[in-house]
């Protein structure tokens, strides 16, 4: 797609981290597809692409598509927040190149090399076997690289120009998810103090950093898309932030129930568990809110139409607020105390709440962002909706909610069988693999998943042809 | 409710659906009562459908009663779920109050 209609360098840059967060996006979904298949065929691509490395790009993909669209999101929203260009572009640039590299050289390792000796060069050179973040070494540095130089243009940027609300939300925010990838970079050989650092990544980012990050950009978005208004919108934020960082910084302790660390992990996890659902009700509340208001406000003058400037990306933000009720709260509330979480963990009800989190929380405001990036991008008034966004927007969410229900079925049967009935023996575990609730939940997911997958496609068709159609005001 | 010990492993089988049930409606009865509220104070609903949304809450604080009884959660999660439950009460409340007042002196 041309740039014409983009002036900002900032803008510009953002829309390659669109691109190839979009292009990461598809092979996740791929991946995960390809793992769903070996789920209920187990020889599928056997020694050639087996399970293991499967989900290891599915889920590594899932995290470098979503930093992707960050980073992408920031360089978008910082000229219309700051009102100055982002100061140190060229370096952004550059950085983008060696980020986008870099990670073609890692999933080329992962597809091709897979596996190496247990040693330090397998860490160095092939993957580090942390789940989520299983770059090698050499990568993890060049990522750290990487974002230090976006957490510097964005402290320069934000420095210098004006200094809103989201911003330095954002400035604060990004310097905590870049220092804490740091925790995840080490080696011990003590399993329990290896994973007590791991989840300081793992949930500290997803529980904690991503979930601000998502705020600041619902802030910008409800901003810009319905033109709330700003010392609201920002008032808010600050409240939201203090909100998810005081629950979810201590909610790590439901990571802590069972690897070894003191049970008073037992009685803080528990504690901030329950609370961590509060702050995305006040999310949730926040949206319908500004939405209400506003249209309200529209309605009152007599005008009949709505104030939503980009539907596309407005129906995704609004996905958001019930996504990430849903699947980080419904579906994380459900086995997050440790009495149930002790026959919960490790089984299908994980990877249901995995799925409809990551989704639900982070996939769709995301999307949105990537729509905003389209209409600026085609210099486009009102962005509407096309005959793809609505097969894109339903096969998506349709698919994922399927995908949940199935896991979230097939995880009951494993609960019940493998756990409760069966104590959690090796016996269980197979016993459990093998019922007829779990195989079918198995079939439902991957038939959902291959949903997800065809809307995908027409998610990307109408990324690159919706700036064309005629139904918009420009 | 169990005095003494944090965990144990005595959820009874049959227990394990309620459970999952009530919990789930923890938040579902939880997102309608935040739900109707927000929607009667914007205008987007009647006011007679607040008692409604104070009903939805009183259901969600009575799962949570439910899913803590059959856990047999010790007496501390016990309390941390009296606050998860008057905090879902607050909290739409102390929001709708913080945005309007922020919308007054933003309008006026």
């Amino acid at each position: 797609m041309a740039n014409s209609y983009l002036t900002s360098e900032s803008k510009k840059l953002a829309t390659w981290y669109f691109t190839f967060a979009a292009i990461i996006f598809g092979a996740q979904l791929l991946f995960g597809l390809v793992a769903a298949i070996q789920y209920v065929e187990s020889s599928f691509l056997f020694e050639v692409l087996d399970f293991s490395v499967a989900r290891m790009l599915h889920i590594n993909a899932l995290v470098v598509w979503m930093v992707f669209a960050m980073f992408g999101s920031v360089y978008w929203l910082l000229p219309d927040e700051t009102g100055i260009e982002t100061v140190g572009i060229g370096l952004g640039k550059l950085l983008f190149w060696i980020f986008a590299a870099a990670i073609v050289v890692v999933v080329l390792v992962y597809l091709f090399i897979q596996v190496g000796p247990a040693n330090e060069t397998s860490i160095w050179f092939i993957h580090e076997g942390r789940e989520y973040i299983e770059a090698p070494r050499w990568a993890d540095y060049g990522i750290t690289v990487v974002a230090l130089g976006f957490v510097a243009n964005l402290y320069m940027t934000g420095m210098k120009g004006k200094q809103s609300g989201v911003v330095t939300v954002l400035m604060a925010d990004m310097i905590a998810f870049a220092g804490l990838y740091l925790t995840g970079m080490f080696y011990t050989d003590n399993i329990t103090i290896d994973q007590f650092w791991w989840w300081w990544v793992i949930h500290l980012w997803v529980e904690a950093t991503w979930e601000v990050f998502v705020g600041s950009i619902a802030a910008y978005g409800l901003i810009t898309m319905i033109g709330a208004h700003r010392k609201v919108v920002e008032m808010w934020l600050w409240i939201e932030v203090t909100m998810l960082f005081g629950s979810g910084i201590l909610g790590i302790g439901h990571h802590y129930f069972w690897i070894g660390t003191p049970e008073y992990w037992w009685e803080i996890g528990a504690l901030f568990s329950a609370l961590e659902p509060l702050p995305l009700v006040a999310m949730f509340i926040h949206v319908l809110y500004d939405w209400g208001k506003m249209q309200g406000e529209q309605d009152a003058q007599g005008k009949e139409m709505s104030v939503i400037t980009n539907k596309p990306a407005f129906t995704w933000f609004v996905l958001n607020a019930f996504g990430n009720f849903l699947g980080a709260g419904i579906w994380g509330f459900f086995h997050t105390l440790p009495q149930v979480n002790l026959y919960t963990h490790g089984t299908q009800f994980t990877s249901a709440h995995g799925h409809l989190a990551f989704f639900g929380a982070y996939a769709t405001i995301l999307v949105g962002m990537m729509y905003i990036g389209v209409q600026g991008k085609n210099g486009i008034k009102i962005l509407n909706n096309t005959t793809s966004t609505i097969f894109a927007t339903s096969m998506i969410v349709g698919g994922v909610l399927g995908m949940t229900v199935a896991l979230t079925v097939a995880g009951y049967s494993d609960v019940i069988i493998s756990r409760a009935q069966m104590g959690a023996t090796w016996e269980g575990y197979f016993s459990a693999q093998t019922t007829t609730w779990l195989l079918q939940g198995m079939y439902w997911r991957l038939i959902m998943g291959a949903v997800t997958f065809i809307g995908f496609l027409f998610l990307v068709k109408d990324l690159l042809t919706i700036g064309k159609a005629a139904n918009h005001v420009r | 409710m169990v005095q003494d010990v944090l965990v144990a492993q005595d959820i009874l089988v049959d227990d394990f659906l309620t459970i999952f049930v009530s919990s789930t409606l923890v938040l579902v009865f939880g997102g309608f009562y935040v739900g109707i509220y927000t929607a009667v104070k914007v205008n987007m609903l009647k006011k007679w459908y607040m008692p409604l949304g104070y009903l939805f809450w009183a259901l969600t604080a009575y799962c949570l009663y439910l899913m803590g009884s059959l856990m047999h959660v010790n007496d501390f999660t016990a309390k941390a779920l009296i606050v998860a439950a008057i905090g879902l009460l607050l909290i739409p409340h102390a929001v709708y109050y913080m945005q309007d007042r922020v919308h007054e002196d933003n309008e006026h």
